[in-house]
């Protein structure tokens, strides 16, 4: 219980002092009064409305993602499943990148474009890999996301290639995962969206301990295998595709925060899903403040800052859990 | 062979060089290549809508036999073919125009194509245009390597005087401008691009003129804090910042001051950035408060 109150403790301090960076200069005092309302202005607009909802996305975001990762892999038996790996992000690529070229310019276009391509993708993997009758065929699934997700990732190069509007390449850098789009809208949207798959997921935990063990021995102990697979990978898809939509792909997290929290952590996932959703969090969110304190006014896509301070620590983990 | 003989030759073969065409011998383009060119171009492909315009307003249109399907003004060059892409272009199809002259926008990237084209023998010629200042000395090559130096001299001069007449002029206020190319993310012009200094002649100030880069990806907190007086649209398509919760925070935006200018003046710089700056101030003067 005391590990649980210093993870949560590390977590709040984090979240604060992601609030407290920002290539504004602002003192601690205007950011405690933009927090708690005792101001107007400039400062407190920051702080509330740029900052707060922007720290807020990152965190529920990257803690949707290391609890994706988990399932997925758990799901899949591959120590290599991410979020990302079932064709989702070339759908959600081509989706925006299609919304571009259209010149669709409405504010939630390039957004509900992705969400569409990702959900087009998903679905359509996941009538690759039911085969015969109902049976979801994990390795199939497998292969079905990676070539599924090849072919969008073509045609969404084929368009940026023949698109006459320079504009489309700009969508790379969309893709390449940014929290610059946060505000109370998004963060309201995928807090209200993101409960229920997080609550369906949490509720698979013992089911997903049983399959990590393998489809038989999982049969064997209970569990109705078929349903839960269909279950998992559809809630776990639905999730990551809104995170998608709305921040961009950001990589890494989903693979590595789920084993980072195995090696040091729990193993069962009624315990590794919620610290992996608070690890995966705050790491987005420090990943988050670097990408647009460290080089201000400049920010850099967060899904490099991502893989740029996990990947040494998880090396690291990896080299002493080895040894 | 005696040394006289050698001295001889080489006193012939200088007296060859030199004679015929003086100008064409000795011209080294801006990426620091000779061009080897026995006569003027007589065909031309440009991989630059800049540099196929400079050629159109220094009277040399007619032979250009290729342009980039970029190249919007002037309205003749419409009707020479189109080579594609002026970045990466495609080779096969530029040498099948039959060139002897591909002019190339100088950036490195183009170096393997230069080097593919120096195989072919066909001849390249690198012009630097990034900002303003780089007008005058692209006027000056073109005129040199086209073997009328006269002509082009005179076009540079008299848009040289005009720069420095802009340059001159001074502002009480200058308008806060946040340039914006782009909206998710944030891509605004900094100070490495010459729509920087358009601004600036114009009457205005880009907010982001310290940044070195001709256009960098900036978080929207960078742009609240320097507040922008107004938001200024040089891109064809509308972006959709208006209306969008994250940029209600910056004030020009949420105010609704944008200005917006169109043209092809706007997209590179050329002998009509007076027009440019002329149309720009306009707007400027008429939507801002």
């Amino acid at each position: 219980m005391t590990r649980w109150l210093v993870l949560i403790a590390v977590v709040a301090a984090v979240l604060l002092g992601a609030v407290a960076l920002g290539p504004a200069p602002l003192g601690l005092v205007d950011v405690w009064r933009g927090l708690t309302g005792s101001a107007e202005g400039p400062a407190a607009t920051i702080v509330r409305d740029l900052r707060l909802p922007r720290v807020l996305l990152a965190f529920l975001v990257g803690g949707s993602l290391s609890v994706t990762g988990a399932a997925l892999q758990a799901l899949v038996r591959n120590p290599l499943a991410d979020p990302y790996l079932l064709g989702l992000s070339g759908g959600a690529g081509l989706g925006a990148v299609t919304a571009i070229a259209l010149q669709l310019t409405s504010p939630w276009a390039v957004p509900v474009a992705a969400l569409v391509g990702a959900i087009g993708a998903i679905l359509l993997v996941y009538r690759v890999a039911v085969v015969t009758g109902s049976v979801l065929d994990t390795r199939v699934l497998l292969l079905g996301g990676v070539v599924v997700g090849a072919f969008a990732a073509s045609v969404m190069g084929a368009i940026m290639a023949l698109s006459p509007a320079p504009e489309v390449r700009n969508a790379l850098m969309w893709l390449l995962g940014s929290f610059g789009r946060a505000s109370w809208q998004a963060v309201a949207v995928f807090a209200v969206y993101a409960v229920i798959p997080l609550a369906v997921l949490y509720g698979l935990a013992r089911p997903l301990d049983l399959l990590a063990l393998g489809e038989e021995p999982a049969r064997f102990l209970g569990t109705d295998v078929e349903r839960t697979k269909r279950v998992l990978y559809l809630t776990a898809s639905a999730l990551t595709a809104v995170a998608v939509s709305l921040s961009g792909i950001i990589g890494f997290v989903g693979l590595v925060v789920p084993h980072a929290v195995r090696l040091t952590w729990a193993r069962l996932h009624r315990a590794l899903l919620p610290a992996a959703f608070v690890v995966g969090g705050a790491l987005v969110v420090i990943a988050d403040a670097l990408a647009r304190t460290v080089f201000a006014p400049l920010e850099m896509p967060v899904g490099i800052v991502t893989a740029l301070i996990g990947v040494p620590v998880f090396v690291l983990l990896v080299r002493r859990w080895a040894s | 062979m005696s040394f006289g003989l050698k001295a001889l030759l080489l006193a012939a073969a200088l007296a060859l060089a030199c004679g015929e065409r003086p100008e064409l011998a000795t011209v080294v383009d801006h990426a620091g290549h000779p061009v080897r060119l026995a006569s003027p171009p007589e065909r031309i492909v440009s991989l630059s809508p800049s540099l196929t315009e400079l050629l159109f307003a220094l009277g040399w249109g007619e032979r250009l036999v290729g342009r980039t399907r970029w190249s919007a003004y002037p309205p003749e060059a419409q009707a020479i073919p189109s080579v594609g892409d002026g970045l990466d272009p495609n080779l096969e199809i530029v040498t099948a125009r039959r060139p002897d002259l591909v002019v190339f926008y100088h950036t490195p990237a183009n170096a393997a194509a230069i080097a593919r084209l120096d195989d072919l023998g066909i001849a390249s010629l690198s012009v630097r245009l990034d900002q303003l200042d780089d007008v005058d000395p692209a006027v000056r090559l073109l005129g040199r390597v086209m073997g009328d130096s006269v002509r082009a001299d005179s076009i540079a001069d008299a848009f040289q005087r005009e720069l420095d007449r802009m340059r001159r002029r001074s502002f009480d206020v200058r308008v806060g401008a946040l340039l914006l190319a782009w909206d998710a993310p944030p891509i605004v012009i900094g100070g490495g691009s010459f729509l920087s200094e358009i601004v600036h002649l114009a009457g205005g100030r880009n907010v982001f003129a310290d940044l070195r880069q001709p256009s960098a990806t900036v978080s929207i907190e960078a742009i609240a804090v320097r507040a922008p007086d107004v938001v200024l649209l040089v891109e064809e398509s509308d972006l959709a910042v208006a209306g969008r919760p994250e940029w209600e925070t910056i004030t020009a935006v949420r105010e609704g001051r944008f200005v917006r200018v169109h043209g092809s003046e706007f997209s590179w710089p050329s002998l009509r950035a007076g027009q440019a700056v002329a149309k720009l101030a306009k707007a400027l003067s008429t939507g801002s408060p």
